[in-house]
């Protein structure tokens, strides 16, 4: 059984991190977009805890000790965890970046934008041809870090238990 | 006038009858399962007040009428919100068996008075 | 034309006693007893700048909330001048005070902070231009109050009585709003600037809209239960618990003031029949109480609260009186009794401070040791009296007067006005020379006399200066030399609180020099006072004995069965309503939200809309396939059974996402669907496979409730799914792609147009996460076991 789902994860992994990026980029044309992108990401690597363990993820994929029993904590503080904690504060801040960045853009021009206001710029790529590049991407992109963040804190620790 | 969903009336009736029922129980983990029904059936409610007749809400990817790209926004943020809560509800769950030694609320609140 | 106030002047006096409070621990800290001289200091710059406002007239705002046309907007006329002057000015002399009778005391900072900021909160009542602002300062000062009465919070009268101000004239003030409320949606406007500026044109307003004596009658409750009038006299003689600076400052010059100051403020738009008969029976009635009450009274400061509650009855009803002699009863009233009653209330703090006591039976023949006090009672307590030629008397004089007018225009009924008034004033006498006498007659050998502090005499010494002065203006004016200036402030203030139509004559108060009905009246009132007092323990006694035989006349008993009829009640419903079992709260939130729903539709008269199913046949069969996994999950013998029959419902709900024409959607269900399932099991493996047995009852109960909810989900879906409302769906489609470069309407919603939204809800999943950690990280450095 482990041996069969090992060796899925290793097929699936990387799919599902391609596919997952896929549905990220595509999202504001086609379905897709940083939340499903974000689930989707956070589903593969459950699925990678539950092949390897979390023991097995800290330490062969990452090559990191697992810390144990750290005086009177009881409970394993696995450092990917902290890792995550830091990806869903990061995404929360990068969010709301991308909403004031629209008010300062605003102030300098004069042009008074609230909060969040985006905008979208078309762009020619070379052999690629015509992309549509909107600003929020970026606000896209927090919401996925704290999806997979949060998903991800909650799944390692109640996997941890 | 659109005509009214029967069917899905219907079936969201006795969706949430079951989910009412379940979170009515003594046993925390049924409550959890009343809850998740219930979430799951407002959310298939949302979609429907939203049109299910018509086409995705994707500009560009079929003619005629569209689906309400609102409530679908508003249900897809649901759905991931619903993940973490549930996870949360089962969290407090867990805790409240190793505090108390049981998951059944009648035993909790005699333990607590 | 008068000059109009400068704002930045009005913000100054009202901010300075509000910065001064938060700065008072500092100055506490640093120079101890002498912040009284500080808090003083304050007041008399207060004091400088109503003085300095004095010349002008009309309003300054600057704009707070502009759709409700609300702003933070000040006023300043005549009235605003006079309560303004009072406010700080008898702050002045009681702060001076403070410093000799809270000396060394604890709890100065809380006392200094708080004084200080119930000034600013009174001086905000006074030149309050707007009716919002007005409000705030109003509930400001009844915070403030409660915080004073209530010093001594060590003791359990002092706790009562705060709460018992507190809950009266807060509750009061809540009537008072929603006659404000009411007031600006008939007027259109929240400025008390605009109103007065045209008190016609608001008033026919008003009368248009149907709303002028619901309005006068909530304005009066508010008015009625600050001003202490019956029946919610019942806070203030409690509220002499307080120190007796802060009774010398609130219940005489300032707190007790506001009421009538509203009084005075709204009587130009809203005066007319219902505000006269509404507001003179009040208060003469309160007037006649009163005076009796304090005529009982055994104390030094309960005698002086109910004869401020009397006094009190006397300005409302001044005020009531539609004629002119009416506003200047008010307004001179006002103005005499801040004089005579603030020194009255010093002297009681410096006679108990002195003696020891303050029970008027242990005192007596005072005046050879405190030779000074009983001069200054003497000119006080008679004017209290209504004796000439102190200054009480003209006031009273005024009152005659417009009461015997009203008398002779309406005839019948009317004349009980003069008779209650001459009676009340009978009364008042006695109560005014039974003060009095605690510095004549014999003195008791027991009692033990301190010679009282300089600080503690001096204040009281001014405010009686100030309330001879006042007398002596109409001794002069009896020999042609009135008080000029004096004269035509007062008529300044009483021309604010005219109707703008009134033909007002020059306002002119003198002994008179002739025999008039008020004269008459007087001398009736001052024989029957002066031989009610040679009796006065007889008329005592006789007054007690009627009120044991009545005690509803002494009216705690409906605040007492009120407040703790409340808190036993409330107690009652938590025994009910908290039980501790979740079924019971979930039980009744569905029920209320049955009744509330069912209710909804029925006084909207809902047609549920049917038809034939429509639906596709896939469709209704993925849908009954979520029902029955529903129904699986109730009847699960396990645990790990009901998660199967979980996702059951859960893939058929993503299947119907798909359907449905919601890819997204779908595609996050399909994983989330999958990632829960895995979370499930893991967890369920630790927990007992306990099953909760149900009893026949309790499943047939919740069956019954269930069933409801039920019904009620498939008449809404019915309705909601038949109706066809505006959608704002089509904007989005139509805009996603030129306002925002997206295809996909969702993302375009999610990220761009509803991105703030999103911005919450990601701030969910994050909280999740954070309180997932805090239960099962950080358990062990909780105080959980």
């Amino acid at each position: 059984m482990t041996l069969i789902l090992r060796t899925v994860t290793r097929v699936v992994l990387p799919l599902g991190f391609v596919v997952s990026f896929a549905f990220f980029l595509q999202g504001h044309n086609l379905p897709g977009g940083g939340f499903i992108a974000g689930v989707l990401t956070a589903s593969v690597v459950a699925l990678a805890y539950l092949a390897y363990g979390l023991d097995g993820v800290e330490h062969d994929v990452l090559n990191r000790e697992v810390q144990t029993a750290v005086e009177h904590v009881e409970h394993v503080q696995h450092g990917i965890v902290r890792d995550y904690q830091t990806l869903y504060a990061a995404g929360l801040a990068l969010a709301v970046v991308a909403g004031l960045v629209a008010i300062l853009y605003g102030v300098l021009t004069g042009t008074h934008l609230t909060f969040m206001t985006q905008t979208y710029r078309s762009i020619t790529v070379p052999l690629y041809g015509h992309v549509e590049l909107a600003s929020a991407v970026v606000f896209d992109l927090g919401v996925y870090a704290v999806v997979v963040g949060a998903l991800l804190t909650v799944i390692s620790v109640v996997g941890a238990e | 006038m659109s005509d009214p969903e029967v069917v899905t009336a219907l079936a969201l009736g006795v969706l949430f009858a079951a989910g009412t029922f379940l979170v009515l129980r003594r046993d925390l983990v049924r409550v959890v399962f009343g809850l998740l029904v219930l979430s799951q059936a407002t959310n298939v409610y949302l979609v429907t007040v939203g049109g299910i007749g018509g086409v995705a809400p994707v500009v560009g990817h079929g003619e005629g009428h569209v689906t309400d790209p609102l409530v679908q926004a508003l249900v897809l943020t649901a759905v991931v919100i619903g993940f973490a809560t549930t996870a949360l509800l089962l969290v407090l769950v867990y805790r409240t068996y190793q505090e108390h030694g049981t998951i059944d609320l009648d035993e909790i609140t005699g333990a607590v008075r | 034309m008068q000059p109009t106030p400068d704002l930045w002047v009005l913000v100054a006096l009202v901010g300075l006693p509000f910065a001064a409070a938060a700065a008072t621990p500092a100055v506490t800290r640093a120079i101890g007893n002498l912040t009284a001289y500080y808090a003083a200091a304050v007041a008399a710059a207060c004091f400088a700048m109503v003085v300095a406002l004095a010349g002008t007239h009309g309003g300054a705002a600057v704009t707070w909330v502009g759709p409700l046309s609300v702003s933070v907007g000040f006023y300043v006329d005549g009235l605003a001048t006079l309560v303004g002057a009072l406010a700080s000015g008898v702050g002045v002399l009681v702060f001076c005070y403070s410093a000799g009778y809270m000396r060394d005391e604890p709890g100065q900072t809380k006392y200094y902070a708080t004084m200080l900021a119930f000034m600013g909160s009174m001086l905000g009542v006074v030149y309050a231009g707007d009716l919002v602002v007005l409000f705030c300062f109003w509930e400001l000062t009844s915070v403030a109050s409660f915080l004073l009465v209530g010093h001594y919070s060590e003791t359990r009268e002092s706790r009562y009585a705060a709460r018992k101000a507190f809950l009266v004239t807060v509750g009061g003030g809540l009537f008072m709003l929603v006659g404000f409320v009411l007031l600006a949606s008939a007027v259109g406007t929240y400025s008390l600037t605009a109103m007065l500026a045209r008190p016609a044109a608001a008033r026919s307003a008003v009368e248009n809209a149907g709303l002028l004596l619901p309005i006068v009658t909530l304005v009066g409750i508010g008015a009625a239960t600050k001003s202490a009038q019956l029946p919610f006299h019942v806070w203030l003689p409690d509220a002499m618990a307080a120190p007796t600076p802060v009774s010398a400052f609130l219940h005489s010059a300032t707190m007790v003031k506001a009421g009538v100051f509203l009084l005075g403020r709204l009587r130009p738009v809203l005066i007319g029949d219902d505000w006269t008969h509404l507001l003179v029976p009040l208060g003469l009635a309160t007037m006649l109480v009163a005076a009796i009450l304090a005529v009982c009274a055994s104390e030094l400061k309960e005698l002086l609260a109910y004869s401020t509650v009397s006094h009190l009855g006397l300005i409302v009803a001044g005020f009531g009186f539609a004629n002119v002699v009416g506003a200047e009863t008010g307004v001179f009233h006002l103005l005499n009794h801040a004089t005579f009653k603030a020194a009255l209330f010093l002297v009681a703090g410096l006679v108990t401070h002195a003696t020891g006591t303050k029970r008027l039976d242990e005192l007596g023949g005072l005046r050879r040791d405190l030779p000074v006090t009983a001069v200054i009672t003497t000119v006080a307590a008679l004017g209290m009296g209504g004796v000439p030629p102190f200054n009480g008397f003209y006031s009273k004089e005024f009152l005659y007067e417009a009461s015997y007018e009203m008398a002779v225009h309406h005839g019948g009924l009317a004349w009980l006005y003069p008779l209650v008034a001459v009676v009340a004033s009978v009364f008042t006498l006695v109560y005014a020379l039974r003060f009095c006498s605690i510095f004549f007659g014999e003195r008791p050998a027991t009692l033990d006399v301190h010679t009282p502090a300089r600080s503690l005499v001096l204040p009281p010494v001014v405010l009686a200066g100030a309330a001879a002065l006042l007398g002596f203006g109409g001794i002069a004016a009896l020999f042609g030399a009135p008080l000029d200036g004096l004269e035509g402030f007062v008529g300044s203030v009483v021309a604010a609180t005219l109707p703008p139509d009134t033909h007002a004559h020059a306002f002119h108060y003198a002994l008179p020099d002739h025999i008039a009905p008020a004269v008459t009246m007087s001398g009736l009132a001052l024989a029957g006072g002066a031989l009610c007092f040679l009796r006065w323990r007889a008329v005592r006694t006789v007054v007690r004995a009627l009120l044991d035989g009545a005690p509803v006349l002494r009216a705690d008993c409906w605040y007492d069965r009120l407040v703790f009829g409340a808190n036993e009640a409330s107690a009652r419903v938590q025994r009910a309503l908290w039980t501790g079992h979740l079924r019971t709260y979930a039980a009744w939130t569905f029920a209320g939200v049955l009744v509330l729903a069912g209710f909804g539709y029925a006084a909207a008269g809902l047609v549920v809309p049917l038809a034939l199913p429509s639906l596709g046949i896939t469709l209704s069969v993925v849908l009954l396939a979520a029902v029955v996994g529903a129904l699986a999950a109730v009847r699960a013998p396990s645990h790990v059974a009901g998660v199967m029959a979980l996702s059951v419902v859960g893939f058929a709900v993503t299947v119907f996402f798909v359907l449905a024409s919601a890819p997204d959607v779908a595609l996050t269900q399909v994983v989330v669907e999958t990632v829960t399932f895995v979370v499930f099991l893991v967890v369920l493996d630790k927990l007992p496979s306990y099953y909760g047995r149900i009893t026949r009852s309790r499943a047939a109960r919740d069956a019954v409730l269930s069933v409801l909810v039920g019904a009620l989900v498939t008449v809404t879906t019915l309705a909601a799914t038949g109706a066809d409302p505006d959608r704002i769906a089509g904007y989005f489609v139509e805009h996603a792609v030129p306002d925002a470069g997206g295809h996909n309407v969702v993302n375009v919603i999610l990220v761009d147009f509803r991105g703030v939204d999103t911005m919450g809800e990601i701030s969910v999943i994050a909280m999740a996460a954070v309180t997932v950690l805090t239960l099962i990280v950080m358990r062990e450095r909780g105080e959980t076991p």
